[in-house]
């Protein structure tokens, strides 16, 4: 790596993220304005995933296949789609690069290595999008992490690559840009029964199951802790991305919370839907229980589609109002991390405020800011909603998948199997996670069977 | 050569070799499993992705039921703003 060149512009990686995530964001933003539809602008039925932005054709991904991972590289209509797929590695070249120049380091020793770590992410998509694979949920995180883990332990890392492996940056960049899905408003859609079910619980489940780990089962790591608590009681990976970043877990626990929240979640995927007819729950009930419990938001609309239409709606909104928890909940673990986890009673003594904000981690500021912006635009009006829908659903989110994936494949080969072991053999984490998502199934579907089944019966029912 | 990086790549082609393998023979396979084609099926005639990881990522943005229509539900015994009961209008 060389010298720092420019020490007035150097900015510490948590700026550069937040710099260049909102830049990003107030980019598609701008861009599908710009573009926005001249008749129907506020028909939700013309536009259902908001407007059409010109910035999606910049940025592609590979998609589902079956036999032939060629297949992967056409869209849904059959068409060649490897442009955009390009065009959207090209991105990951060029914020490497970007972050790289805010910080100080050289672009030209960042370039061959962001070049060939978008490669593998693109390979990680192409493994995660074959049908069974894909079908079961077995999201690109855990293909990221394995390709990076497979090349980094067994075949090893060429020192070239070094200047690249920012994987931390990757995903702090990622994450500011999703605090534009993240969306205050959808926390009211289902109104006071979706609010108990997701925000009774949820709070509960997560802080019980973090001091459950941290004083009954004595796991030395509380980061780890709050990372499982998180995925597992708020919407999986993404929310283990989320709290893992504000605690500051390390790579391995992160790759533990989420081996085994994808591990848990094809189970209950396929187990859910079962024992919920022989239980015998109505479909709202039911949806309501799915949507609070299984991690992953597709594998909840999976288990809800497969019991009907309407238990389908209902999972999938209560679990569009759990991720939209998301930032309040990474915030509220920034500060208590930075405010009491992280002080050392022997250190100087300050402020509590002073001393939060020290150790703070500011990247939660951008994805806060632009959750809060992208909420207020939402909230203005019909035409406004699909103008953040159509630049989220059509441009940032796939940038955003791109980069979770890059930073994942970096986290791989940064990661060594023997750090992993000692968290495997010890069995806990897996405990733990079994001990909270059992607390949270029975919570959830008491609260639901209350709210939706009882308090609120004549509103949902006939 | 060095016998080092023989090895790495050694494991690397073995690596390759075990992907191929498993993607490109034993997961087409599964698919013609009776359970696993169901399921793929059910998926794909309702458009859901169930490796979305995030509500944004799914095929269409997941739609309110119909008792939430017109009317948000703040305290029990809600009903819609015509007096009907929210859920039989969908039904109907």
């Amino acid at each position: 790596m060389q010298g720092v060149r420019h020490p007035r512009m150097k900015l510490q990686e948590d700026p550069a993220a937040v710099v260049i995530g909102l830049g990003i964001v107030l980019m598609a933003l701008a861009v599908t304005w710009q573009a926005r539809p001249v008749n129907d602008a506020g028909s939700r039925e013309r536009h259902p995933k908001g407007w059409p932005t010109p910035l999606a054709a910049t940025v592609g991904m590979p998609g589902a296949w079956t036999d032939v991972p060629r297949d992967a590289f056409r869209d849904k209509q059959g068409d060649p789609a490897a442009g955009p797929i390009a065009l959207g590695m090209g991105w990951i070249a060029v914020i490497a690069a970007a972050g790289a120049a805010l910080g100080g380091r050289s672009v030209r020793a960042c370039l061959p290595g962001a070049i060939l770590l978008a490669v593998l992410a693109c390979l990680a998509y192409v493994l995660s999008g074959q049908k069974v694979i894909k079908y079961y949920n077995l999201e690109y995180p855990l293909w990221a992490l394995a390709v990076g883990l497979f090349l980094g332990n067994a075949v090893g890392v060429p020192r070239w690559l070094a200047p690249a492996l920012v994987g931390e940056f990757f995903i702090k960049t990622g994450l500011v840009i999703f605090g534009a899905e993240v969306l205050v408003g959808r926390l009211l859609v289902l109104g006071l029964p979706g609010l108990m079910t997701a925000w009774l619980v949820t709070p509960v489940v997560l802080v019980a199951t973090y001091l459950f780990g941290v004083h009954t089962m004595r796991i030395p790591s509380r980061a780890l802790c709050m990372t499982l608590s998180a995925d597992m009681s708020v919407c999986g990976v993404s929310a283990a991305i989320a709290t893992g970043a504000a605690c500051r877990a390390k790579k391995e626990e992160l790759s533990l919370a989420i081996g085994l929240s994808l591990f848990f979640t094809v189970i209950m995927m396929v187990a859910m839907p079962p024992v919920i007819r022989w239980m015998g729950l109505g479909p709202v009930v039911a949806g309501a229980w799915i949507g609070g419990t299984i991690d992953a938001t597709g594998a909840v609309v999976a288990a809800g589609e497969s019991l009907g239409k309407e238990a389908g709606e209902v999972a999938a909104t209560v679990k569009m109002i759990q991720n939209s928890m998301i930032g309040l909940i990474a915030f509220a673990v920034a500060v208590y991390w930075a405010g009491w986890v992280e002080r050392d009673p022997a250190g100087p003594r300050g402020t509590l405020v002073g001393e939060a904000w020290r150790r703070f981690p500011r990247f939660i500021l951008g994805f806060v800011a632009a959750s809060m912006v992208c909420s207020w635009l939402h909230a203005l009006g019909p035409e406004q909603a699909l103008w953040v829908d159509g630049a989220t659903t059509g441009f940032t989110a796939k940038l955003r998948g791109w980069l979770f994936c890059t930073g994942f494949v970096c986290m791989g080969l940064q990661t060594s199997f023997r750090e992993l072991a000692p968290y495997l053999a010890s069995g806990r984490p897996v405990a733990l996670y079994l001990v909270g998502q059992a607390l949270n199934l029975a919570l959830t579907l008491a609260v639901a069977s209350l709210t939706f089944g009882w308090l609120f019966r004549r509103a949902v029912e006939p | 050569m060095c016998r080092n990086d023989r090895s790495a790549a050694l494991r690397l082609v073995a690596g390759a070799v075990v992907a191929i393998a498993v993607w490109g023979g034993l997961l087409p396979q599964l698919l013609s499993f009776a359970p696993v084609a169901r399921h793929v099926r059910l998926m794909e005639k309702r458009g859901v992705d169930p490796a979305a990881m995030y509500y944004t990522e799914l095929e269409r943005l997941p739609l309110p039921p119909p008792w939430v229509e017109g009317c948000v539900i703040l305290w029990p015994w809600s009903t819609a703003p015509n007096g009907a009961t929210l859920g039989r209008d969908r039904r109907e």
